[in-house]
């Protein structure tokens, strides 16, 4: 039997990954933060699917986290043979906004966990191979934005990871892929924030969280590189690779601007 | 007389505290102050260089005391500046609220900062162990990160000023065999480009160096060399041109600093090609000094 092992699968893009998943008869190893949503995304998806799914909580973040998941599956004998990271941090706060501990734990969590991750389970993989490795970035890895600069510079971080690593794992037949979605409403707030800053065009790019899922595995499977959903993001990325990175921060920044000054001007006549 | 006696004193204080003046360099410590990270020796220390050839004072941090020595030494030798050094490992938690607060309770006049310290090497990824790939995010990005945050106050306060972010070319594009630098550089890049115009309104002007290969250390040279062949050899630069630069540039208020014409051209040529062809590219000549 195969395992594919979700870090942040109990929820969000995650969680719609793992449904993809078991609807391909994987078994699942789900690791996330919060056990109550842990046993809910077991629950469900043991129901709906004939799979067996095994829940192991730990906080990505946390500087043991690889070590940890790592001992954990070998003493349960998993034959992992697909690994995903989907668990990130971002949101509309960020640098100038937020503490400096807040920001330690987006970089570990969207940067050294995932890469600690993969290194701890790169034997595995080889032995099952062949293999997948799935990370998740954004298409705000694509350029830079500046009111969400470290969400970027991490997202970033993990594409140029993943394009290398790719190569490195090659002759071992183990191929990575990384998605990179742009708006997907996993959360309420993200759907305001979205029609908020890119008006139309922002909700004509978002994906359903459960396309994003299938989508991903589907393009994972098919040994791609980069998985971009939706084809007017996939249009949009396109534009991001081609166009200088200095034009388009320039283009975020000024875009940002214009909102905040409209918000500001609206709430003073508030 | 009673009055010449009063005048030849005043004269005559007045003239040895001006003397003590200039020996001791009591006026230095009003000049404008330079923070660079990891200024001991390489890249940084050329960075440090070209400041004190400005008149900047500088506050220099590294891990070790004896390299740090040696530099304030050398540069107090040369140039008539104040040097501070800090003994500090950056990649901690909590190296950047302790600097912040250095300087506060120092009164430090801070203008520029620099965030050079990084880690790198070949084969970084597969080969390591956990432990320093940890080290080298937390280095390579985080310190950067915390750095600009914590001393941003008093950035602002000494506005018009600048920070200088150390990358590399490896941030343009992926190169396999050095995967972590590569990608860690990459943060870099990007955030230099956010954060250059999240602090446009407070005149704070952002730059980030993205050199080639730098020959600080004996083992760069052999690895250009085996690796990129005559070329790399050709795009090579010394620290101390590099420094020299980087602070002109810094100071002129340029955001992407590419130092030497040829790799000038090349980072220009990698950043219009697609991704994929040139870590290809890089594969393969990863892959021709390992066989």
């Amino acid at each position: 039997m195969s395992w594919a092992l979700i870090a942040g699968g109990s929820k969000g893009i995650g969680f719609s990954i793992a449904e993809a998943l078991a609807k391909r008869k994987y078994n699942l190893v789900l690791v996330s933060r919060n056990m109550a949503e842990l046993q809910s995304a077991k629950n469900t998806l043991e129901n709906r699917f004939n799979i067996k799914a095994e829940i192991f909580e730990c906080d990505l973040s946390s500087d043991k986290s690889a070590e940890l998941i790592f001992v954990w599956c070998s003493t349960k004998n998993l034959e992992v043979n697909i690994l995903c990271n989907a668990a990130g941090l971002g949101g509309s706060k960020d640098f100038l906004d937020l503490p400096i501990e807040d920001l330690r734990r987006m970089i570990r969590t969207n940067l050294e966990s995932p890469t600690a991750l993969i290194l701890s389970f790169i034997p595995i993989l080889k032995k099952n191979a062949p293999s997948y490795i799935l990370n998740v970035g954004s298409l705000a890895g694509f350029s830079p934005i500046p009111s969400k600069s470290v969400y970027s510079s991490t997202k970033s971080a993990i594409l140029f990871f993943s394009f290398s690593l790719r190569q490195l794992l090659k002759s071992d037949d183990i191929s990575v892929s990384c998605l990179c979605p742009g708006p997907v409403f996993t959360k309420p707030s993200i759907e305001k924030e979205t029609i908020n800053q890119l008006g139309r065009a922002g909700k004509k790019m978002a994906v359903k969280v459960s396309v994003v899922g299938e989508l991903a595995v589907q393009g994972m499977l098919d040994h791609k590189m980069i998985i971009v959903p939706g084809k007017f993001s996939s249009l949009i990325s396109y534009l991001l690779r081609i166009v200088p990175n200095r034009l388009l921060s320039h283009i975020f920044y000024s875009h940002q601007k214009k909102n905040t000054d409209n918000r500001n001007v609206n709430q003073t006549i508030q | 007389m009673k009055y010449l006696i009063i005048l030849f004193l005043i004269c005559f204080i007045s003239t040895t505290s001006y003397s003590q003046q200039d020996s001791t360099h009591v006026s230095d410590s009003t000049r404008p102050y330079a923070l660079v990270a990891g200024g001991s020796k390489g890249i940084g220390y050329g960075i440090a260089e070209a400041l004190a050839k400005r008149g900047y004072n500088l506050i220099l941090i590294a891990r070790h005391m004896d390299t740090l020595m040696a530099a304030k030494n050398k540069l107090e030798s040369v140039y008539p500046i104040h040097v501070e050094i800090l003994a500090i490992d950056l990649s901690y938690d909590t190296a950047a609220g302790e600097i912040a607060k250095w300087c506060t309770d120092h009164h430090i006049h801070l203008k520029i900062l620099c965030n050079v310290a990084g880690l790198g090497g070949a084969n970084d990824y597969l080969s390591f162990p956990l432990d320093s790939l940890r080290y080298m995010v937390r280095l390579n990005i985080e310190s950067c990160m915390a750095l600009s945050l914590t001393l941003l106050p008093l950035l602002e306060k000494n506005a018009p000023s600048y920070i200088l972010n150390v990358a590399s070319m490896a941030g343009f594009a992926p190169i396999p065999v050095k995967n972590m630098y590569s990608a860690t550089k990459s943060a870099v890049v990007f955030f230099s480009y956010s954060l250059r115009y999240q602090l446009k309104d407070k005149n704070i002007s952002v730059s980030c160096l993205c050199p080639g290969p730098v020959f600080t250390k004996p083992e760069i040279v052999k690895d250009t060399k085996a690796k990129l062949g005559w070329f790399g050899m050709k795009m090579a630069l010394d620290p101390g041109t590099v420094g020299e630069v980087a602070v002109k540039k810094t100071l002129k208020k340029k955001l992407i600093i590419v130092p030497g014409t040829l790799a000038k051209i090349s980072s220009d040529l990698i950043r219009f090609f697609p991704r994929r062809w040139v870590v290809n590219l890089y594969g393969s000549a990863g892959k021709k000094k390992t066989s």
